[in-house]
């Protein structure tokens, strides 16, 4: 029994130590600037979370397995020119979603097909999903590059106008979501089935674990949340942009590595990723209220990603002994 | 200089409760083809890597050219004079045989490759061993036996003293072989000794001037090969004799056939067809490269195959998740990287090749994981604080279990055991052999892959000898069990 302890205790240090590190950044921050912790500032962080707590928290559960997806990015910038682009031709949001979706999950179904059944490496696989979806959302952007402005203004009531507590549905649904995630991890067979992949590749196809099904649906996942942060970004900026989700690969992976999840698969979490993300946006979010230049942010965050994994291994070395 | 140009005096080597080695003593003759042959287990590979460098001695002395010899890692021994030709070859496909060669002793120049005295000289080496090979050509295009002829190459030009090589027909057509023989026996006049491991009793008369026997780690003779008078001379001194110690005939034997093979092929297997009877442990027996973790895997449908096998009456699909729902089950030769997820907890492993019973609509029953967990560690006897401890930290026998564990809770009819007790302590080798006893006596049927003969032995109701993937003898099991025949066909005799 002690031994139960023990884990807990270890895992339970690991949180607290992600934790400590947002509630610095939070802290300094706000003694900086006040204006930081006020709640306006508050909610629109929160807002701005939405696509990098959708596409974070799916590609975490990907991870685990061992498999990798550059290509949310640009999954996020074709679904944000396709749903503009429906919502344009009068399809009515419900349907424009529903398609924007079905989208996603076709695209997530893609990756898998070229990974699983064409065994290409996912980092090739994702990247060449990743270019040619970009491709696609600016050849469908008027002149070829263009963004497609003129959505109706009511387009902005799921991600931008507050619902409740001042937050739009977007954040409501993206909790949902993200729960949905959790329980997967914790509680499924589906979520055990990705930790084994990712632990032991060999030993999981010899027990039987029918490999090629669970990360194809994993792929399929990350599919759909990253086309629900396609319509959440469309949303918010009232814009289809097919280059809205460029470099969001990167703070995805910067999250879910944040967040202590092994990049080799195996080990990981869900939720911590999602105080990965936070930390992230508060740093993006912070620099700005500070007046700090655009350059100097990007500079921030290697800075950061780095003593945050050095810190994590110096951290779990202590614990193994 | 002296006739010899290896001495062994005394060499021991002690493990944990084992002695690998034991107050072992012989010469090896300068530019002789010198032959060590043992049983697995015999002491031959510890030897190997004593001279290699991989380990170090306990006590004894080596003499190399008169001189004491030690090294610390085969780069060491190499350039002390010996070379080995493992069964890893040690070239990089992606160069050309040319820059193989040189690979490591490059002269350069301001960093820039110069063609020197040194590449001509390997050339030369390697155009005398065997001409019809092109420096140019990458060497990934190569046969294996070429490439062991380029590492032959490499070996002789750098000076060697010694070459050892290690089962180098192992994976080998008949035609290269041939060849690589011819090789060899030249490397006399090149001032070369060759120390010999093969399992291929015929290739020791064919190739050998000496050879030397170990058996449990000592050393039992060496002498020319020309005073050996035949194969049974060979194999009497290498197992002894051998006793029956535990092997109990059933009184009730089922005639109820439950998984028949007919005929499977496939790159290492060759037509091989056996039954296995309801509660039977059959046993297969055979050397390096018999290919017993082929046929195993094979049939559980790891590896394609050509042929056709039939369980329960009905023919097998060809996937481990199709096997495993037709109630047959794996417990694979490499526990660490095949059998068990070092890191999930034992309570994790337990069920996870059948997590159906486990889960409701895809969602984990904890209550039901833990219990199951409780009753298996308690069942098989896992040693350990907690069923939350992460495999890694088990012991081997302890994780063997685990593999086991899994196993039994997928509830299959038939467990397919791929060495299952390599690498575990004396203790719990006995509890896996209860552990198969009584599954055997609760009806389930077993195969077992051995390269143990005394673990076959008394184990099996029957026994199937492999010997270059294919299935050369069959022998009911009992007490007039004949452990010289059974060594004289999986050394490839008739």
């Amino acid at each position: 029994m002690n031994l139960v302890k023990k884990i807990s205790w270890k895992s339970t240090i690991k949180n607290l130590y992600v934790l400590s590190v947002l509630i610095l950044i939070v802290a300094i921050f706000s003694s900086v600037s006040i204006k930081f912790i006020e709640g306006p500032n508050i909610i629109n962080i929160m807002r701005q979370s939405v696509p990098l707590l959708l596409v974070g928290t799916a590609v975490t559960l990907l991870m685990i397995s061992g498999n990798i997806d550059l290509s949310v990015g640009g999954i996020l910038g074709l679904t944000s020119v396709i749903f503009s682009l429906l919502v344009k031709a009068q399809l009515g949001y419900l349907v424009s979603t529903l398609l924007t979706l079905a989208l996603g999950i076709f695209l997530g179904y893609i990756n898998g097909f070229l990974v699983v059944r064409l065994r290409i490496v996912p980092v090739i696989a994702t990247l060449a999903t990743m270019s040619l979806c970009i491709g696609f959302g600016k050849l469908l952007s008027p002149g070829g590059i263009g963004l497609i402005k003129g959505l109706p203004d009511s387009i902005i009531r799921f991600a931008r106008s507050p619902f409740l507590l001042g937050l739009p549905i977007s954040f409501y649904v993206t909790v949902l979501i993200i729960a949905v995630l959790v329980v997967l991890q914790k509680k499924t067979v589906l979520g055990k089935y990705a930790v084994a992949i990712g632990g032991n590749k060999t030993a999981a196809e010899l027990s039987g674990i029918n490999v090629v099904k669970t990360v194809w649906l994993l792929y399929i996942i990350v599919g759909f949340c990253s086309a629900l942060a396609g319509i959440a970004r469309t949303s918010l900026l009232s814009l289809g942009d097919p280059v809205t989700g460029s470099g969001i690969e990167l703070d995805a992976m910067i999250a879910v590595v944040l967040g202590g999840t092994s990049f080799s698969g195996g080990d990981g979490s869900v939720a911590r990723t999602i105080i990965g993300v936070l930390i992230i946006m508060c740093l993006t979010a912070g620099m700005q209220v500070i007046g700090m230049e655009p350059y100097f942010q990007s500079l921030v965050k290697g800075l950061v990603l780095i003593v945050a994994v050095v810190t994590d291994v110096l951290v779990k070395e202590r614990i193994e002994d | 200089m002296s006739d010899n140009v290896l001495e062994i005096k005394n060499l021991t080597k002690v493990f944990p409760g084992v002695r690998a080695i034991d107050d072992v003593s012989f010469d090896i003759r300068r530019n002789t083809v010198h032959c060590l042959v043992g049983e697995n287990g015999a002491g031959k590979s510890t030897l190997i890597k004593i001279l290699t460098g991989a380990y170090a001695r306990t006590s004894g002395t080596i003499l190399l050219n008169g001189e004491e010899y030690a090294a610390h890692n085969p780069k060491e021994a190499k350039n002390k004079g010996i070379s080995t030709l493992f069964q890893e070859l040690n070239v990089v496909d992606q160069l050309t045989v040319e820059e193989n060669l040189t690979l490591g002793i490059e002269d350069t120049k301001f960093g820039f490759l110069q063609k020197s005295v040194k590449i001509k000289k390997m050339l030369e080496v390697l155009k005398s061993i065997e001409p019809s090979i092109n420096p140019k050509q990458k060497v990934g295009r190569l046969s294996v036996a070429k490439k062991q002829i380029i590492e032959i190459a490499k070996a002789v030009a750098s000076e060697a003293d010694i070459i050892i090589m290690d089962e180098p027909t192992a994976a080998i057509s008949e035609g290269e072989i041939r060849r690589l023989f011819k090789i060899i026996k030249n490397l006399r006049e090149k001032n070369v000794t060759v120390i010999y491991i093969s399992h291929r009793l015929d290739e020791i008369f064919e190739l050998g001037d000496n050879v030397t026997v170990m058996r449990d780690g000592k050393h039992i003779e060496t002498k020319p090969v020309a005073e050996v008078k035949d194969r049974s001379e060979l194999i009497r001194m290498m197992i002894g004799k051998t006793v029956i110690e535990s092997y109990i005939p059933k009184d009730t034997k089922s005639q109820e056939i439950l998984f028949e093979v007919k005929g499977i092929s496939n790159s290492k297997l060759h037509d091989i067809s056996f039954d296995v009877k309801k509660g039977e442990i059959v046993g297969f027996y055979g050397l390096v490269g018999a290919g017993k973790t082929e046929l195993a895997r094979a049939v559980y449908g790891a590896d394609k195959y050509d042929g056709e096998i039939i369980f329960k009456g009905s023919k097998l699909g060809d996937t481990p998740s199709k096997a495993i729902k037709a109630g047959i089950v794996l417990v694979p030769e490499e526990r660490r990287t095949e059998g068990v997820f070092t890191i999930l907890t034992i309570r994790e492993n337990i069920p996870i090749m059948n997590m159906g019973k486990i889960s409701k609509a895809g969602f984990l029953n904890n209550a039901k994981e833990r219990k199951i967990a409780g009753e298996y560690i308690k069942k098989l006897n896992i040693v350990t604080s907690s069923m939350e401890k992460e495999t890694a930290k088990l012991s081997g026998g302890n994780q063997q279990k685990v593999v086991f564990s899994k196993c039994l809770f997928a509830d299959a009819d038939l467990l397919i055991l791929d060495e299952p007790t390599r690498g575990i302590d004396v203790g719990a080798k006995g509890e896996i052999y209860s552990i198969i006893r009584q599954l055997s006596n609760e009806g389930k049927s077993i195969m077992m892959f051995s390269s143990e003969l005394p673990e076959i032995i008394n184990n099996c109701d029957r026994i199937f000898l492999l010997y270059d993937g294919r299935v050369k003898a069959e022998i009911e099991n009992g007490t007039d069990i004949n452990g010289e025949m059974i060594i004289h066909i999986v050394t490839g005799g008739e």
